[in-house]
């Protein structure tokens, strides 16, 4: 299992264009991936779930990879949040 | 906007776009848009109402699909916060790490699964959100994960899971899913305690040690409360140079008020153990409290038994049985207790409250001090017969072995009637010494060291073997340092209770092993008490005082290994970064 934790930078937070982008790159990979936040709890890999999780700037979130893959997979997804949000 | 055909908008799956939705919101700091957002994500997760939206033929229909959908969201939430579908109570022995352990993992597990809970939690505080009869009623299931007894009657009817602590702690998906499942047993009032999910029925010696850990836990609080304040009132006399003299302790007026205050918590010990043993027998009756604590109490008196009674005024002996005594006194009283209530179970259901208020308290305070009245009996015969082989030996010159056997007698039961035979035997042999004849003297050293020990030793091996003690034993096992150091044998009763062959046997070789050193050494201390605040009173002067030191040093650490060897491995001991010296042969 591997995770990191991110705050998000973006003004509008996780809005519904850079959680398209987020879930496309978690979609790459076979493992399981989770986003927390607020003690709330969703899969990655589907944007209604993401979104329903309301993650505002400022605020903190914890993904979780966990897998055959879970090395690449958290890596790849820390850039797209830097990037993203 | 609903597009009947969909349209290719790049989507993430590469299927084409039914629904598209336009947020309008202020452009606000607060992201108001986010709450929109979420709150759409939520209900679009929902298929069926994706497809009702997609089917809705006009824009009135539309809107009232997202109305309905929301009301009935949010009245889910009102209706969840109400009455929780799984309620659960968590309790443990001691009542401050476990407890509120066990309460997270179910509230973070339940949040998780999206199951709405509440906890109940039995810790030292008392009972913290406690169920009302309205959210039992309307609840699916309940996890009971205690290690202590809780109030079941109340359960009547509703499916329950009654599980270990350590349970609530590491298995909460698994206790949840128990509790809604249709298959769960239905708990019946009155029933025997059950464990579901850990195999059959509790084992008797688990509901004994039960039992005993809630005498223990509530007796706890006088120990180390009147325990620490003898131990101010030493320091206070050693302060005020009273060190040596035979009423050290309490000779300066302030040392003696806290060697009284000190005195008095003492008192209490025994009577709340037994008191408290005989509650979680009964399921918390408060008959069998006051039932328990006066058998307690009778057990810790020299004078209430039949030798007493016909020998009058000439009885000798000062002996009582102590908090062995107190043990047995909390087990009959539960017993004799729960005897009453079926004995008195032909009462018609409109005189049952006869049976607390009036049965139980005259007939089970009768009972219990006839029974505690010939339990007494035997144990003085016990400390004469101790008395007179210490006398044997003395007579035969074998002061070396009697200080071995007399450091050892002080921890078999701390406190009890072997401990007073040696303690009784010793002040004795204090009175008769003299300069020219020091073996009482010796005596004295040999008994007061045999007494540090066990408490030194505990709190040595939790050091040591921080793996064999959860987190609350390990903190209270410190306070024996205090403890052993003032010579307050005390303090190791709950641990020896809790464990008893393993701590008394290892407690009494390093005793014994204490005792046999001083008397090779030739040590002789002139006061009746106080540990290491008396050390400056140890004849001959000079180096003995270091070889004295050097005795109780070397049972305190024979005490201690030995605990390392012979106790088990702590279940969920919450190691720091030191993780204890792990002996190869040592069973997990």
């Amino acid at each position: 299992m591997k995770s990191f934790v991110y705050v998000i930078k973006d003004k509008e937070g996780i809005h519904a264009r850079p959680a398209g982008v987020v879930v496309a790159e978690a979609k790459k990979y076979a493992s399981a991936v989770s986003i927390e936040n607020k003690g709330k709890k969703a899969d990655l890999k589907r944007i209604f779930g993401v979104m329903s999780l309301c993650v505002k700037s400022g605020e903190e979130v914890k993904i979780t990879c966990e897998g055959a893959d879970e090395e690449a997979a958290s890596a790849a997804l820390e850039t797209v949040f830097k990037e993203n949000l | 906007m609903v597009i009947k055909d969909g349209v290719d908008y790049a989507s993430l799956d590469g299927e084409k776009v039914n629904l598209l939705f336009l947020i309008a919101a202020p452009n606000s700091e607060d992201n108001v848009h986010l709450d929109v957002l979420a709150r759409l994500s939520e209900m679009l997760m929902d298929e069926a109402f994706k497809n009702k939206l997609i089917a809705a033929k006009s824009k009135k229909e539309f809107l009232k699909i997202i109305d309905e959908a929301e009301a009935g969201k949010l009245e889910e939430n009102e209706e969840s916060v109400q009455f929780p579908r799984v309620l659960a109570v968590t309790g443990c022995p001691t009542g401050i790490a476990h407890t509120y352990m066990a309460e997270q993992a179910l509230k973070d597990k339940a949040k998780e699964m999206g199951i709405s809970i509440k906890v109940e939690t039995n810790g030292s505080g008392g009972i913290k959100n406690a169920l009302t009869d309205e959210e039992i009623e309307r609840c699916e299931g309940i996890v009971v994960a205690a290690d202590v007894q809780v109030e079941m009657d109340r359960f009547a009817g509703k499916r329950v899971v009654q599980v270990a602590v350590a349970k609530g702690i590491h298995e909460p998906e698994a206790l949840i899913n128990q509790a809604l499942d249709p298959n769960t047993p239905v708990f019946k009032a009155g029933e025997e305690r059950k464990t579901s999910g850990g195999g059959g029925k509790q084992s008797i010696g688990r509901q004994i040690y039960k039992h005993l850990m809630s005498g223990v836990s509530h007796m706890l609080p006088f120990v180390i409360g009147g325990g620490i304040l003898i131990a101010i009132a030493f320091l206070i006399d050693t302060i005020a140079g009273n060190a040596g003299s035979s009423a050290f302790g309490s000779v300066n007026p302030v040392a003696g008020w806290f060697k009284t205050v000190g005195g008095y918590a003492f008192n209490f010990m025994v009577w709340v153990l037994a008191g408290f043993i005989a509650y979680s027998i009964t399921r918390q009756s408060k008959g069998a409290l006051a039932v328990g604590m006066v058998g307690g109490f009778i057990a810790t008196q020299s004078n209430f038994n039949i030798l007493a009674s016909i020998m009058g005024a000439d009885y000798p002996y000062e002996a009582n049985a102590g908090f062995l005594g107190g043990i047995v006194a909390g087990f009959a009283a539960g017993y004799i207790v729960l005897g009453l209530n079926r004995l008195f179970s032909f009462l018609p259901k409109s005189l049952d409250s006869l049976k607390a208020t009036l049965v139980v308290p005259v007939l089970g305070t009768l009972s219990i001090g006839l029974t505690m009245y010939l339990v007494n009996t035997p144990l003085i015969y016990v400390n004469i017969g101790f008395t007179n082989m210490l006398n044997w030996l003395a007579n035969n010159n074998l002061t070396i072995l009697l200080c071995a056997l007399l450091g050892g007698m002080m921890a078999v039961d701390m406190g009890g009637p072997v401990n007073k035979a040696a303690y009784v035997f010793a002040v004795g042999s204090l009175a008769s010494a003299s300069a020219t004849n020091p073996s009482g003297y010796i005596i004295m050293a040999a008994v007061m060291a045999g007494g540090m020990v066990p408490p030194l030793g505990i709190a040595i091996s939790a050091n040591l073997f921080p793996q064999k003690y959860n987190k609350s034993e390990r903190r209270d096992a410190y306070v024996n340092y205090v403890m052993g150091a003032s010579f307050i044998t005390e303090g190791a009763i709950p641990f020896a209770a809790s464990d008893p062959w393993r701590v008394i046997l290892s407690s009494a070789l390093g005793s014994a092993a204490a005792g046999l050193f001083t008397g090779l050494f030739g040590c002789q201390l002139l006061a009746p008490h106080g540990g290491v605040f008396v050390l400056a009173t140890i004849q001959p002067s000079g180096w003995t005082i270091l070889l004295y030191l050097l005795a109780i040093v070397i049972g305190s650490f024979i005490t201690a290994l030995m605990l390392g060897i012979l106790k088990k491995n702590h279940a969920n001991p919450e190691l720091g970064k030191w993780k204890g010296i792990n002996f190869p042969w040592t069973k997990k």
